[in-house]
């Protein structure tokens, strides 16, 4: 379904043509259709210097303008376990783009492309070394030309991207990236630009406690020759203050936060394997209701597990309430635990509300379809998959409220 | 999937850098078990390596990449832990430790692909004739 927007305007009579808008960018334009109308008569416009000035009408139709979503996470890029979810959850697998660059970051689907802002280095490696500077340093990165593209193929422009290799360090030759329904900015800094932070429809920052970080890490590289717990440890400490003070401050303009902590369930525990997952919902976001749970804006803590559903050790706990974070409103639902079985997953899922499903059962069908996918026992496998559904249920929204848009031709 | 893992305490995140080193020596016990534990886990997967290698890697470019990315890791693990050894602090450290996590992603990252297929798959589909396409005898 095509969406078209009039744009009316005068026309100098000292111009003596119609100027085009400009092809700056490599690809295709949205059809634009042009409509030159001279006013018939000597009518008096008092707006004007009082000639009739001819005007013409710009037609643009879009087809449903991009959506653009930022995630914000320190796990690389377009391959983490959040990104397939959601991906999942519009239908479709995202795939490396077919016949390029066999290194590229970026990832295509049917509806979404996501597209590693790890692109927009403007220090390579070499050139990072030379600086002094981490790749977690502003300074690393384009901020001019993440803005320019994300803003170009937000109009429906497509944009030749560079791309940065994480292998070589280099930036190699740039690839088309041609404008999807939903684009989604994923890596260090989609929320620190204030102007990127402007296009965004929805953005999600993804804060992983040290703990649980450390953890992860070692699970990622334990199997790694050169690597050893020493190493581990100084890599992450030594990327600590960078990350702090560069990377940690957008939480505060992130819609939705996704906070992952150690258990509380488990005294003493420090396994890392049962995780407390935090939902911190900000409140007042077009297109986003918050999920609640039994009563929205009350204060509810709910241990689903007892007479009608058995958990095993060491079972499930959830809140719910309303919170303040960083000077804003929100809605904060929380999970401890981990689950085991199927049923416990769909009773849970009974219960939340706002939780943007098509059909009863759709968490619980989108979890199960990924259960080889790390966290899917648990509140982090829980809540991507809820985002994923948000993220649907807004760009909907979008889409019905732009074509809702009254298309006016002037006289 | 993995077995469990003991952690050093929590309170190593409380201390100054300066006092890590100390840590270590404290939580000797249990950092010797976590060692201990990789140790099994890079045998058990050198083993696995290999044998996934035979169905995940079928072109030599990605064997070559496999072997590149393993090499980067150790060499820029061991400059670091150099270029730390003077000053901490210093933005050579940062840097160098940054590397390390740039290529241990790479490395997670080709892992993750591998599993699916080999990433050279479509390009060798358009070149086969090259170096990199060449199959991959184990």
């Amino acid at each position: 379904m095509a969406i078209c927007t009039v744009y009316t305007t005068q026309l100098n009579p000292t111009c003596s043509s119609i100027s085009k808008p400009s092809k700056s960018h490599l690809g295709f334009h949205q059809r634009q259709v042009v409509l030159y109308k001279r006013n018939s008569t000597n009518t008096y416009r008092p707006r004007s210097s009082g000639f009739s000035r001819p005007s013409y009408s710009i037609i643009t139709c879009a087809a449903d303008q991009t959506v653009v979503i930022g995630l914000a996470a320190d796990s690389g890029c377009g391959k983490s376990t959040f990104m397939r979810r959601l991906t999942s959850v519009f239908g479709g697998a995202a795939e490396p783009p077919r016949g390029g660059n066999p290194d590229s970051n970026t990832l295509i689907s049917d509806t979404t492309t996501v597209i590693c802002l790890d692109d927009y280095h403007s220090l390579d490696r070499t050139g990072r070394k030379e600086k002094g500077v981490t790749a977690l340093d502003p300074r690393a990165n384009n901020f001019d030309l993440m803005y320019e593209q994300v803003k170009t193929i937000k109009e429906g422009v497509a944009v030749e991207k560079p791309i940065y290799n994480h292998v070589t360090g280099l930036l190699d030759p740039p690839e088309l990236i041609k404008p999807p329904k939903i684009l989604v900015i994923e890596g260090l800094h989609p929320m620190y630009d204030e102007r990127v932070r402007d296009l965004l429809d929805f953005s999600i920052y993804l804060d992983i406690s040290n703990e649980v970080k450390f953890a992860w890490k070692i699970q990622r590289d334990m199997a790694e020759r050169g690597h050893s717990l020493e190493s581990i440890k100084a890599s992450i400490e030594a990327r600590k203050p960078d990350f702090d003070a560069y990377i940690d401050p957008q939480k505060q303009y992130a819609d939705a936060v996704i906070e992952v902590l150690p258990t509380q369930l488990i005294p003493d525990d420090n396994e890392g394997k049962v995780l407390r997952v935090k939902l911190i919902m900000k409140e007042g976001v077009q297109y986003f209701s918050p999920v609640y749970l039994f009563d929205e804006g009350s204060t509810i803590s709910w241990i689903p597990c007892g007479r009608k559903l058995t958990c095993s050790y060491p079972g499930i706990k959830f809140t719910y309430g309303p919170d303040s974070y960083y000077g804003h409103e929100v809605s904060v639902l929380e999970m401890d635990g981990q689950f085991d079985r199927l049923d416990e997953l769909i009773y849970v899922e009974s219960h939340l509300s706002n939780i943007s499903t098509k059909f009863y059962g759709e968490v619980t069908q989108q979890m199960l379809k990924h259960s080889d996918f790390p966290g899917s026992n648990n509140g982090t496998g829980l809540f991507q998959t809820i985002i994923g559904l948000k993220i649907r249920d807004l760009y909907e929204q979008i889409v019905a409220s732009r074509s809702q848009t009254p298309v006016e031709a002037k006289a | 999937m993995m077995g469990s893992l003991a952690l050093g305490s929590v309170s190593f995140w409380g201390s100054s850098r300066s006092v890590i080193k100390r840590d270590y020596d404290h939580d000797h016990g249990q950092d010797q078990k976590m060692k201990m534990k990789m140790m099994m886990m890079k045998k058990r997967s050198r083993v696995g390596m290999a044998v996934a290698m035979a169905g995940g890697a079928k072109f030599k470019g990605t064997q070559m990449r496999e072997k590149q990315l393993n090499e980067m890791i150790e060499k820029k693990v061991k400059e670091a832990t150099e270029v730390c050894g003077g000053d901490e602090k210093s933005a050579e450290c940062k840097v160098a430790w940054d590397e390390v996590e740039e290529i241990s992603q790479a490395k997670a990252d080709f892992r993750l692909k591998l599993q699916k297929e080999d990433p050279l798959e479509s390009f060798c589909q358009e070149h086969p004739e090259t170096d990199e396409c060449r199959l991959y005898d184990n």
